[in-house]
């Protein structure tokens, strides 16, 4: 079963890395593309597909990893299913930083966007945490309805900043809010590597704590959690995702949400089979989305994240029904 | 030999303490009942012998050192507390969440081994679920859940339980086999600390009684000698008659509130 189901994800990855190469947008067609690949393409077409559709897909493979995994670790941390860096404001936190950094930043010190997102994030993060802790521990009701005030003040604190910021870094920041690959660079993809491998690192060093947590913090803490330190470390740890993937690409909604749960079906609770198989899921799916926006109203293209709220939305909705 | 002192033990939630200094000896092989009325600071004072809710005042000490001083994973092993339940957000299957009780074995990265198995696989059978192992934990009932939690702590190898209310969820049958259970555990060394609503289940079961009141150690010792008609009035606010038959355990009555 396990095997069949990692073969299966396999497929999809590559189907991912070929359509995300080989199709969608101008600039080279499929049997162009290909013959790019294979070293024999014209000059044309080897600038669409190394110069931009790769550093699209590396990056679109890089933001639906770090989703993905943010989301699987928030949800055993709070021991909550509708757990996700969109749902639970912290994306939407590391926007309204990395807006704000975008906005109010000389141009040399555009640089810093990244840490101004993961600082953002890790302060909603901490917002949302404290918001939710009630007398029992925080419920995950308590934790959505604290995203939902923190997602409307920071869309509020998004809103001011467009209306006034300077009209030439206008569209950067409008950019922010939407979640798109379009200005993907190959040095945004490689900037983006260590916010995804470093936490993947800590998520899989505490993934048997986590596994513990998904029980309640106190049951954990019985089977010798140090929940404290695991809970400070995977909150970072989620924040680093999360910002890093709204710096270079926007709020991206429900990738976090849907990927663990579709990967828990497959492949089990345990945190140590499943981190690894959801950032590779995370990745496809994302990789996948991304495609469909650039290709179902070819040659106008729609944000990633339109695509990805038209598939969580639902998902979400049935989510919500099922829980307690 | 001692597994367990505390010593004018203290606290609470919130800045309140809910436990008031308690005193409280363990040794190895007995079981000690803990009773008292609803909010008498039962739950949190297995919380707090379990090092989960840290303490406000008083000492505890595990195998004659401050559990301050242990590591978390440290004490998981040695000691393993029964919640009355805990959360079930996912729906994690019988066996999984009987093998973390592995986990304080086990560390980051070392996957489960042979040993892991086998005691997995004899908590299981222990409690009466070797062939539930693939059930969904949140489908089952309010006792199985129950059994499910005492099957995670016997796989932890643990030489002190402290359970919570282990029995209120089990009917008649599995209530026997829980009182079998913990005898055969006694037999093997493991001692343990059990919060308990039902007086003539302490009475077949423990060794020493402690009785709390409003948080304070009201009485403790034998069950023959504290479990007594004026306690329950005092304590409880009811009339009990304590039927002594020729043969076997006294039987608690309770008749009607004091």
């Amino acid at each position: 079963m396990s095997g069949r189901a990692d073969a299966g994800l396999v497929v999809v990855l590559l189907a991912a890395l070929a359509g995300g190469l080989l199709l969608g947008g101008p600039g080279a067609s499929p049997g162009q593309a290909l013959s790019v690949l294979t070293g024999q393409g014209d000059a044309d077409a080897t600038a669409a597909v190394l110069g931009v559709r790769l550093p699209r897909l590396v990056l679109a493979l890089a933001v639906g990893a770090a989703l993905a995994l943010a989301g699987a670790a928030l949800q055993s941390l709070l021991a909550n299913p509708l757990a996700d860096p969109f749902l639970l404001g912290i994306s939407g936190g590391g926007a309204a930083a990395a807006t704000l950094a975008f906005a109010a930043l000389p141009a040399a010190a555009i640089g810093l966007v990244p840490a101004a997102a993961m600082l953002g994030a890790a302060a909603s993060t901490g917002l949302v945490w404290w918001m939710a802790r009630g007398p029992l521990g925080p419920s995950p009701t308590r934790m959505l309805l604290a995203g939902v005030a923190v997602n409307a003040a920071t869309s509020a604190v998004i809103l001011a900043i467009l209306a006034l910021a300077p009209s030439p870094r206008l569209a950067g920041a409008l950019a922010i809010t939407m979640g798109s690959f379009a200005a993907a660079t190959p040095e945004a993809a490689w900037w983006l590597a260590p916010y995804v491998a470093a936490p993947l690192l800590v998520l899989l060093y505490h993934g048997r704590d986590l596994g513990l947590l998904a029980l309640g913090e106190e049951s954990a803490a019985g089977l010798g959690v140090e929940v404290a330190i695991v809970r400070r470390r995977v909150f970072l740890a989620a924040a680093a995702l999360c910002g890093g993937a709204v710096a270079f690409a926007g709020v991206i909604g429900f990738v976090g949400l849907i990927t663990p749960h579709l990967c828990r079906l497959v492949w089990g609770y345990s945190p140590r089979r499943l981190f690894p198989r959801t950032a590779l899921a995370g990745a496809a799916l994302t990789a996948l989305g991304d495609l469909a926006a650039r290709s179902l109203l070819a040659p106008a293209e729609l944000p990633v994240g339109v695509v990805t709220a038209v598939i969580g939305v639902p998902f979400f909705v049935a989510l919500l029904r099922r829980s307690p | 030999m001692t597994l367990l002192v505390a010593a004018g033990l203290r606290g609470g939630y919130d800045g309140r303490d809910v436990v008031h200094g308690v005193d409280l000896e363990v040794r190895e092989r007995t079981c000690t009942a803990i009773l008292g009325p609803n909010g008498a600071g039962k739950s949190t004072l297995l919380r707090l012998l379990a090092g989960v809710l840290p303490s406000t005042g008083g000492t505890v000490e595990l195998l004659g050192r401050p559990l301050a001083s242990w590591r978390r994973r440290e004490i998981a092993r040695t000691l393993a507390l029964v919640p009355q339940q805990v959360q079930l957000a996912f729906p994690l299957t019988v066996r999984e969440v009987v093998e973390q009780g592995r986990a304080p074995h086990l560390g980051p990265w070392r996957p489960p081994g042979p040993h892991d198995h086998e005691a997995v696989a004899t908590a299981l059978t222990r409690v009466g679920l070797a062939g539930a192992g693939g059930r969904p934990v949140q489908r089952l009932s309010g006792g199985e859940r129950q059994r499910v939690l005492l099957a995670r702590a016997l796989a932890t190898e643990a030489r002190l339980l402290l359970l919570d209310e282990p029995a209120a969820g089990l009917d008649v049958r599995h209530q026997l086999a829980f009182v079998e259970t913990l005898r055969e555990l006694q037999a093997d060394g493991v001692a343990s600390v059990v919060v308990l609503h039902d007086w003539n289940l302490a009475l077949q079961l423990a060794d020493q009684v402690l009785v709390l009141r409003g948080g304070s150690s009201y009485a403790s010792g034998t069950p023959a000698a504290v479990l007594t008609e004026t306690l329950f009035r005092q304590v409880f606010g009811v009339e009990v008659e304590i039927v002594r038959p020729t043969t076997g355990a006294p039987v608690i009555v309770a008749r009607r509130q004091a």
